[in-house]
């Protein structure tokens, strides 16, 4: 089976040609499945064959068969339905590749190449593969699902991309409600009947935009570029606003440990559980796959299993949901999320990344009920009840409270002592996190945000001075404290280089400093 | 047979070898791992907190009360050049662009290093280098004979040479302000670095400090502190965001100390040294010797020869006197012959 080349290297340093980057390179090196190659693989332009065969109105049939199921559907291969044997799949590319050049150029067209061997079997094509993976995001498929929506019933026909397989009946059926993601069945290599994600979404997609193209409708690109140019790719038209995707899925969900009501093993079941906003995450990412990464089913009940379990790879509940890294789980995800410049100018600081022992009980919340819900509509409701009960406000204190200015004297020596915007600070620190829900849960608690810089002082409105504990530099006693001088500096200058701060810059002393008067 | 020098060493670094591996263990501490002096000193750069001020540079230069430079220390545009340490400047600071092109650009402070066992010193034949207790490898002018053997053993490139000197030039480096250290106080680029992107203590201390950060924050901090085992280990130690390479730090040193992939050689030394006059008035005697006997000779030779030549001269004069007093007893023979016949004739005219 000729394979697409992901990367393909080719080294232009001895001629300094310009290499073409081309998304639609397919490397042809399907003997050496049959052992090892005699001549170097053939870089086979697909785009390029395309166009000169729409010239000659010729179609795809030109070079694909049908497959033995159905006479719409063409086989990926070239010329041939399956790989027999070395001979004759070499035979097949040599006889049908020269023998369209040689017609072709009888004719009077520009061809390929004729019997010449390394004209097409070439060490350095001086070609490069440009081609990226093609995402299919909930635009698209908000888009397709409008584009294909039944006349009658002005409903969505899900069936014409989902289905499931009937191992009895061994066939393809459609199931209401079970539609997921098609690289839950459709894996990265083929496995017996199940197609590879690649040959899967070649023949469905490019079957159906074809069929589209002979009807004259709008439709998707049947070509590589088309999908997998980067340029193409911007091309492609994005909703904005993408109405949410219907599948009976829930609205809000109430995720604990002990689902399973398992008496024995409840060492999870100290826990209190979580009120998941469930449609609102639907909004924050693009696919369901972000999460939920091999299926749609319950994660907790045969995978992420409590103690974990072997299809789960062993991964229990609790690092399913808290694996920090990892954007399948809750907290990866939410840790990730802290990279974004307005929330990075506090949580990179030396300091300020405290994980503070309240921090739990902002997910874990009390149930609001003595006993805990029997029924999945009771879960529900609670778990309705407890997300609106949550404070979603990032706050502090009043403003009087708040210094406008601080003077630092402490260190004045070849400067004058430096004068703190305080009051400006706190509201641009407060101000970049006003729309942010996440932030919102996080830093409803007055004096959260004061810990950015104020770390490890109790939440007060009046922590205590920053040279109550930085002192001396490399105290012997406390290696990992930094001294006051460098503490003021590498928290002011990392907060401003996160928020990208034009001025004061980190090497304009006098930004800051003002020079003393002799 | 003629015998190079590269084959003499050759022979001498292999019975240095066995010697070493069989023999006393006398010169054997090179080939032990040594992890340095308990308690020794060092600092740690943090590429990450650098700002690339060049108050470091600035610091040291006053501290070391070095002639003002080129550029004022203020002027930021330097940074743009790779520059690297003369005899003017004992650190400079460049600048890198990051290998992911768009994050801010990266610094990286270049100094001696202060190996935990110097290549320069054991490079040197009079030991003008010597690693102190405190880490710091400080320098003797007094005893330096100016090979510059130790500007190429070292493989971070870092003593110069005063060449402008005529004279008593010498060999300049960071001396890790070892005279301030022994009086307590900082190194003079610590002391002023703002952000504290500079660390001074405890060699082992700060290898705990620079795996807290990597361990707090193992997105910003590469796995791996430089100089914690390169070339034997440093007193000076290294963080950085991105792969050293991209800081133009060496990467392919190893962790083996220079003195130890030297020592098979470098022990042949001073055998060498201890060996040459020997080997040289063995040399020189031989060919005395040789003289001598070549004198004898010739005089035994040009004895005979003339003892020779005086017997042949002789036997020919009297040869020649023989012959003389022949032909002269001929001649009057033959002149006694004539006057008798004269008289003969005279007689018979007078009788006729």
């Amino acid at each position: 089976m000729s394979v697409l080349v992901l990367a393909l290297c080719i080294e232009a340093k001895d001629t300094g040609e310009i290499l073409d980057h081309r998304s639609d390179l397919i490397t042809i090196d399907t003997l050496e499945s049959f052992g090892d190659l005699e001549r170097p693989e053939v870089i086979f332009l697909h785009d390029l064959h395309t166009e000169a065969l729409e010239k000659s109105n010729k179609d795809c049939r030109t070079c694909h068969l049908s497959e033995k199921s159905s006479k719409d559907r063409l086989s990926l291969k070239f010329k041939r339905l399956e790989d027999t044997d070395k001979k004759q799949v070499m035979d097949v590319y040599h006889a049908e590749c020269m023998g369209c050049h040689r017609e072709m150029s009888a004719s009077g067209q520009t061809s390929g190449p004729i019997e010449v061997c390394g004209e097409c079997h070439k060490e350095n094509t001086r070609l490069i593969s440009a081609r990226l993976p093609m995402a299919f995001d909930k635009s698209l498929h908000f888009r397709h699902t409008e584009a294909n929506k039944d006349e009658k019933t002005n409903k969505g026909n899900c069936a014409l991309c989902h289905h499931e397989y009937d191992k009895t009946a061994k066939k393809l059926f459609y199931a209401k409600d079970k539609e997921g993601s098609c690289r839950y069945c459709h894996m990265k290599e083929t496995q017996d009947n199940r197609m590879s994600i690649r040959l899967a979404s070649h023949s469905g997609c490019i079957d159906c935009h074809k069929k589209a193209v002979a009807e004259k409708k709008k439709t998707g690109p049947i070509n590589c570029a088309g999908c997998h140019d980067a340029k193409m790719q911007q091309e492609i038209e994005k909703i904005a606003e993408v109405p949410r995707l219907e599948r009976k899925q829930p609205d809000v969900v109430l995720i604990q440990a002990n689902n399973q009501k398992t008496k024995k093993d409840d060492r999870m079941s100290g826990m209190n559980p979580v009120p998941f906003d469930h449609k609102a995450h639907e909004g924050y990412n693009d696919t369901c796959r972000v999460c939920h990464h091999a299926s749609l089913d319950s994660c907790s009940k045969k995978c992420h299993t409590p103690t974990g379990s072997k299809e789960g790879n062993y991964v229990n509940f609790e690092s399913a949901m808290h694996q920090k890294g990892n954007k399948k789980s809750c907290l990866g995800c939410h840790e990730i999320n802290k990279n974004q410049p307005n929330c990075a100018a506090c949580h990179s600081l030396n300091a300020g990344n405290p994980m503070i022992e309240t921090s739990c009980k902002i997910c874990h919340m009390k149930p609001l009920l003595k006993n805990s819900p029997a029924t999945p509509m009771d879960e529900k409701l609670m778990a309705e009840m407890l997300l609106k009960s949550r404070k979603v406000a990032s706050s502090t204190y009043k403003d009087e409270d708040i210094p406008d200015k601080v003077i630092i004297k402490e260190l004045a020596e070849e400067y004058e002592p430096v004068e703190l915007p305080h009051g400006k600070i706190i509201n641009t620190l407060l101000n970049n996190i006003k729309n942010n829900t996440l932030a919102g849960y996080f830093h409803a608690e007055k004096g959260t945000v004061c810990r950015s810089c104020h770390h490890n002082s109790p939440l007060d409105p009046k922590p205590p001075r920053c040279g109550s504990c930085h002192g001396k530099p490399f105290d012997q006693g406390n290696i990992f404290r930094p001294g006051i001088k460098g503490a003021y500096h590498q928290q002011c200058n990392r907060c401003h280089q996160e928020l990208n701060i034009e001025k004061p810059t980190s090497t304009g002393c006098t930004d800051c400093h003002k020079t003393k008067k002799k | 047979m003629p015998i190079s020098r590269r084959k003499f060493l050759g022979w001498m670094g292999a019975a240095a070898g066995l010697s070493t591996a069989f023999g006393s263990p006398v010169h054997a501490a090179a080939n032990k791992h040594f992890t340095g002096y308990p308690d020794s000193l060092g600092i740690l750069f943090d590429s990450m907190l650098c700002i690339g001020c060049r108050k470091c540079e600035a610091g040291c230069n006053k501290v070391n009360e070095l002639p003002p430079p080129d550029q004022p220390f203020d002027d930021l545009t330097v940074l743009s050049k790779k520059r690297r340490t003369d005899t003017k400047t004992f650190t400079v600071v460049n600048r890198y662009d990051h290998p992911q092109g768009t994050p801010p650009p990266l610094f990286r402070k270049i100094q001696c290093n202060h190996c935990l066992e110097p290549a320069c010193a054991s490079a040197c034949f009079v030991k003008a280098f010597t690693k102190t207790k405190q880490g710091s490898v400080v320098y003797d002018a007094s005893v330096c004979v100016g090979c510059r053997y130790c500007m190429i053993a070292c493989p971070f490139e870092i003593p110069t040479y005063e060449y402008d000197k005529a004279l008593a030039p010498r060999i300049r480096k960071c001396t890790m302000c070892h005279p301030r250290v022994i009086e307590g106080k900082l190194p003079g680029c610590v002391e002023i670095c703002p952000n504290e992107a500079l660390s001074f203590g405890k060699r082992k201390d700060l290898i705990k400090i620079a795996r807290e950060r990597i361990r707090k924050y193992p997105d910003r901090y590469e796995d791996h502190i430089y100089g914690e085992h390169e070339m034997g280990g440093t007193s000076w130690l290294y963080l950085s965001g991105v792969p050293f390479k991209a800081l133009e730090m060496r990467e392919d040193l190893g962790v083996t100390p220079a003195p130890e992939l030297t020592a098979g050689a470098l022990s042949v030394v001073p055998m060498v040294a201890g060996l040459w006059p020997v080997l040289l008035t063995g040399l020189y005697a031989v060919s005395k010797r040789k003289e001598k006997i070549a004198k004898l000779e010739q005089q035994q030779a040009v004895a005979s020869t003339l003892k020779k030549a005086n017997a042949e001269a002789e036997a020919k004069l009297s040869n020649a006197l023989a012959n003389a007093r022949k032909e002269k007893d001929a001649a009057i023979k033959r002149e006694i012959k004539k006057a008798l016949e004269e008289a003969k004739q005279t007689q018979e005219t007078e009788g006729s």
